[in-house]
């Protein structure tokens, strides 16, 4: 059995007296040693499943209401709070999607790590800052011992979103779940957080969700990819068979929104339109409106997850690759 | 509309919450219509009905005045209101304007907030006795000192806010399309604090009273002959054996709303914006 | 050059002082941009390109240096000085979810800007006006109504363009404007950036750290570090030739996806 596996996961929003589906069965696993890399637009229910995982949803509106979750065979929706929150300190950690939110403004980075690493070990106010600084430097930020006493506003963004990795990886975690992790890095420092991230993966075997809607930063550094539309997994692989293929048509339609680096073109391939909002009543397919290979039956049938090859789901009447 | 549902929102299923609301209702209407409800004017002395035990006419019995302690204590809801409200915005408009320019004009603010801190050394009460005995008994100068006490606490917290606002890419945008000083301390970062001073402002009127029962205890606060819960227990304390319902009644009267006007803060406090909820700690 | 730049940037530096210590975030930037022109501002985080833009944009204040705008240097000039001028030197800020004020309406907020500077005469104009730019940058004129959390980060990035765009600005500053979106969204406002900065000629200082937007969006390219541009040239000759060993690591750097191109 796998470290993480989520069977059929719903999650539901309160508007008013309705109880809204957003995110809509979904399935997955990961295990130590592997990392699964989460794909899709904005809006369509990723930070909320990683949330979900690590018991942030309560008073928010949003609920958790059908499927399982399995953390190391043991069922996370049945624990006590007390239990999970034991979970959610030691063996799981999360990077934030918003590094401005999390940190607080009014106190230094270092004392947030330190009051971070002080909660889940038996440290001394000494040790742990002087642990604080180490994580700084782990992290590449530059001169550590005196910027751990800087306030989150002196730093640059990609420098607090640093920090915020510093402070996920203070615990040692088996499960990482990195919201947009690198977003608001550039590359070369983006390439080091990941690094980082698969070093920490190598040394204690930690099972790392990577939610990004970077395609590239999915394909180099993941083992397999779900991609994600409308709280709903219409696409998952192993990476190399996902990116081989491009069965899906959103997938292909996310790929070719990318601005290329090795070749000038006038105008983007957008995927016109939007995704739909919550609540909204889409027959058939929720992507035809969308597609350019829809037809009639895409219309009125919602497709169920086909296994066009061994590992490769996909929720498509006429997947790319396939026998149309 | 709006209003009415998010204030349910925020009461819903919180039993406590609501019972505190419904207690400091009627303490509003008593507030408002003491004169019509009250059966006897509050200040009639009469020698023969001294010490009094509760029952009819007298609801709480009498004082050793002879005065009727119901109809006081009516009209000492009205003490309560005006004080609490008095105190709330004497506090947020000095305390509120100090904190939120020290924030906004950060040379201002070294200064202005050393004064704060300074003053913030000495307790609440202390401060309070020490303006007190400067001045003359009366409920304009007793509000005005309980606002005053509070002011620094609130010029702390509004600093805080004020800090973690200016600091948001919106100002930066309202500077960047030639918004000056004025509008973006009082178009965009006010507004943005209004959930947050509503808060503090309960937690304030809270405060108030206990800060006004203590004052009148003391015989500092308001004049002896004005009907407050504080005067009432202060006048009557040496009788406390002979006529505990003199004192059972008005220190209920003061627990069951300051208690109240708490839970109603605390309810408010944590419906509002997850980022100030940290400032607001009490007063 | 023949023509003069509109802006030219001479020597630019931004220090903070700190408990003490002095960070040279910018530390000697020179660069220019010709009136229409994109330059792309690329750099590793924190070298100092989002203080470049706020330098320019007197969010923050220069140390030393000159930036002449039509060649007045906007670097040295008191904030009523500069309040003119902001009106042709605008920004689009980073974070759709964070840059609008949540307790204004987006007419609120559009309004603002023409008001100020006086380019409405009346309610009704700037309504008119409001309505013409919404449209510009795609959405309808009923969001004039509705408050920033009723918006998609998208479209919240498009109401960001449109208070930009509605003071029909000479310079936009774009610091990270498409980072946030995801990249259906990012490709979409990216065409719309790049179609409103064709059909107005306005010039503009693309601040990046996605190489692949910078080259997709610039004209020139100037890549920055610890302060300081490594290198300027055009988009072609940075990203097929690159001289500077900084900016050929920054190119190695990129995350690629193999087997793609050749299925499109
Ligand atoms: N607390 C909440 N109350 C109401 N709606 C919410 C809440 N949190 C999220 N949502 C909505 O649920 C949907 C899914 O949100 P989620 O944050 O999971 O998206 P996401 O896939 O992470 O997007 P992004 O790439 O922008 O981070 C969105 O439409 C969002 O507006
Ligand atoms: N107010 C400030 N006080 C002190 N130091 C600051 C301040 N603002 C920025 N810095 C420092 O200046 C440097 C440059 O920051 P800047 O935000 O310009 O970087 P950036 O290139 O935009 O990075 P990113 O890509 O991460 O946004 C950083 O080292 C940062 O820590
Ligand atoms: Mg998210
Ligand atoms: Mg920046």
């Amino acid at each position: 059995m796998a470290l993480l596996d989520v069977e059929n996961l719903e999650i539901s929003i309160r508007f008013g007296h309705e109880l809204l589906p957003v995110v809509r069965g979904v399935s997955f696993s990961v295990d130590e040693n592997e990392t699964l890399g989460i794909v899709g637009e904005s809006g369509c229910g990723k930070s909320l499943t990683a949330l979900a995982i690590m018991g942030l949803l309560e008073g928010s509106g949003v609920r958790v209401t059908g499927g399982r979750m399995r953390f190391g065979g043991r069922d996370l929706l049945a624990m006590s709070a007390d239990e999970r929150r034991h979970i959610m300190g030691n063996d799981m950690a999360m990077i934030f999607q918003e590094p401005m939110t999390s940190l607080n403004p009014v106190y230094r980075v270092g004392d947030q790590i330190i009051e971070a690493l002080q909660q889940h070990r038996n440290l001394s106010r000494r040790a742990a800052r002087r642990r604080a600084i180490e994580l700084l430097d782990l992290v590449r930020i530059p001169e550590p011992d005196s910027r751990v006493d800087s306030f989150p506003h002196q730093l640059s963004g990609g420098q607090r979103q640093r920090v915020m990795i510093a402070m996920a990886l203070s615990c040692d975690p088996k499960l990482l779940i990195a919201d947009e992790p690198t977003t608001a890095l550039d590359v070369t420092v983006q390439k080091e957080v990941l690094d980082l991230m698969l070093d920490l993966q190598k040394r204690t075997g930690t099972a790392i969700i990577l939610i990004s809607h970077d395609l590239g930063v999915i394909a180099e550094t993941c083992n397999s990819v779900a991609v994600m539309y409308w709280g709903r997994l219409v696409e998952t692989a192993p990476t190399d068979a996902l990116f081989e293929t491009l069965a899906h048509p959103y997938t292909r339609g996310l790929l070719h929104s990318i601005p290329a680096i090795d070749r000038d073109v006038d105008w983007l391939d957008a995927i016109p339109g939007r995704v739909p909002t919550i609540g909204e009543q889409i027959a058939g397919c929720p992507f035809h409106p969308r597609c350019p290979r829809a037809e009639s039956r895409c219309r009125h049938e919602v497709p169920q997850p086909r296994e066009i090859a061994p590992g490769h789901l996909v929720e498509c009447h006429f997947p790319y690759g396939g026998d149309r | 509309m709006m209003a009415v549902a998010s204030i349910r929102s925020v009461f819903a299923g919180r039993t406590f919450a609501q019972i505190g609301l419904v207690w400091l209702a009627f303490v509003a209407l008593a507030a408002i219509f003491s004169p019509l409800i009250a059966p006897f004017d509050p200040y009639e002395i009469d020698p023969i009905a001294r010490l009094t035990e509760p029952g009819w006419p007298h609801l709480f019995g009498t004082d050793h005045f002879g005065r009727d302690s119901f109809s006081r204590a009516l009209y000492g809801a009205r003490m309560t209101v005006l004080i609490g409200l008095g105190a709330v915005i004497v506090a947020l408009l000095t305390g509120g304007l100090v904190g939120m320019l020290s924030a906004y004009f950060t040379r201002l603010g070294h200064v202005l907030m050393r004064g704060v801190d300074v003053l913030m050394a000495f307790p609440a009460l202390l401060m309070a006795l020490v303006l007190m005995t400067l001045l003359e008994r009366s409920v304009m100068n007793t509000i005005i000192v309980i606002g005053v006490v509070y002011a620094t606490t609130t010029a702390r917290i509004l600093f805080g806010m004020t800090l973690k606002l200016k600091g948001e890419v919106f100002v930066d945008a309202a500077v960047c399309s030639g918004a000056g000083h004025a509008s973006i301390l009082f178009r965009h970062i006010l507004p943005n604090l209004v959930s947050p001073l509503l808060v503090q402002a309960s937690f304030i009127f809270a405060f108030a009273q206990l800060q006004a029962a203590a004052l009148d205890f003391l015989g500092l606060g308001l004049p002896p002959e004005v009907p407050s819960w504080g005067n009432m227990l202060s006048e009557e304390r040496i009788y406390v054996t002979r006529a505990p319902w003199l004192l059972i009644f008005p220190g209920a009267l003061i627990i069951l709303s300051v208690f109240s006007m708490n839970l109603v803060g605390d309810a408010m406090r944590d419906s509002i914006d997850p980022r100030f909820k940290d400032d607001i700690a009490g007063v | 050059m023949s023509a003069q730049p509109l802006l030219d940037v001479r020597d630019l530096k931004v220090h903070f002082r700190t408990r003490g210590r002095t960070v040279r975030a910018v530390d000697g930037v020179s660069f220019d941009i010709a009136p229409g022109e994109v330059l792309g501002l690329v750099g590793e985080s924190g070298c100092g390109k989002s203080t470049v833009g706020r330098a320019l944009t007197q969010l923050e204040r220069a140390t030393a240096g000159q930036a002449l705008f039509e060649g007045q240097d906007i670097l040295s000039m008191s904030r009523r000085q500069f309040l003119p001028l902001r009106r042709h030197i605008q920004m689009i800020f980073q974070d759709p979810y964070a840059s609008l004020n949540p307790r204004l309406t987006v007419a609120q907020t559009l309004s603002e800007p023409l008001f100020i500077h006086k380019i409405a005469r009346s309610r009704k104009d700037a309504q008119a006006r409001i309505a013409e730019t919404l449209d510009l940058v795609g959405l309808g004129p009923e969001a004039m109504t509705r408050y920033p959390h009723e918006f998609s980060g998208g479209q919240r990035q498009r109401i960001g363009i449109a208070r930009v765009m509605i003071l029909e600005p000479k310079l936009v500053i774009a610091d990270e404007a498409v980072s946030a979106l995801d990249v259906s969204i990012q490709a979409q406002v990216l065409n719309l950036i790049k179609k409103l900065q064709r059909d107005s000629g306005m010039a503009m200082l693309f601040i990046s750290h996605d190489l692949g937007v910078v080259r997709h969006i610039s004209d020139r390219v100037a890549v920055m570090s610890a302060g300081k541009i490594v290198e300027t040239g055009d988009k072609s000759a940075i990203f097929e030739a690159p001289q500077d060993a900084y900016t050929r690591r920054l190119l190695d750097s990129i995350p690629r996806i193999m087997p793609l191109k050749e299925t499109s």
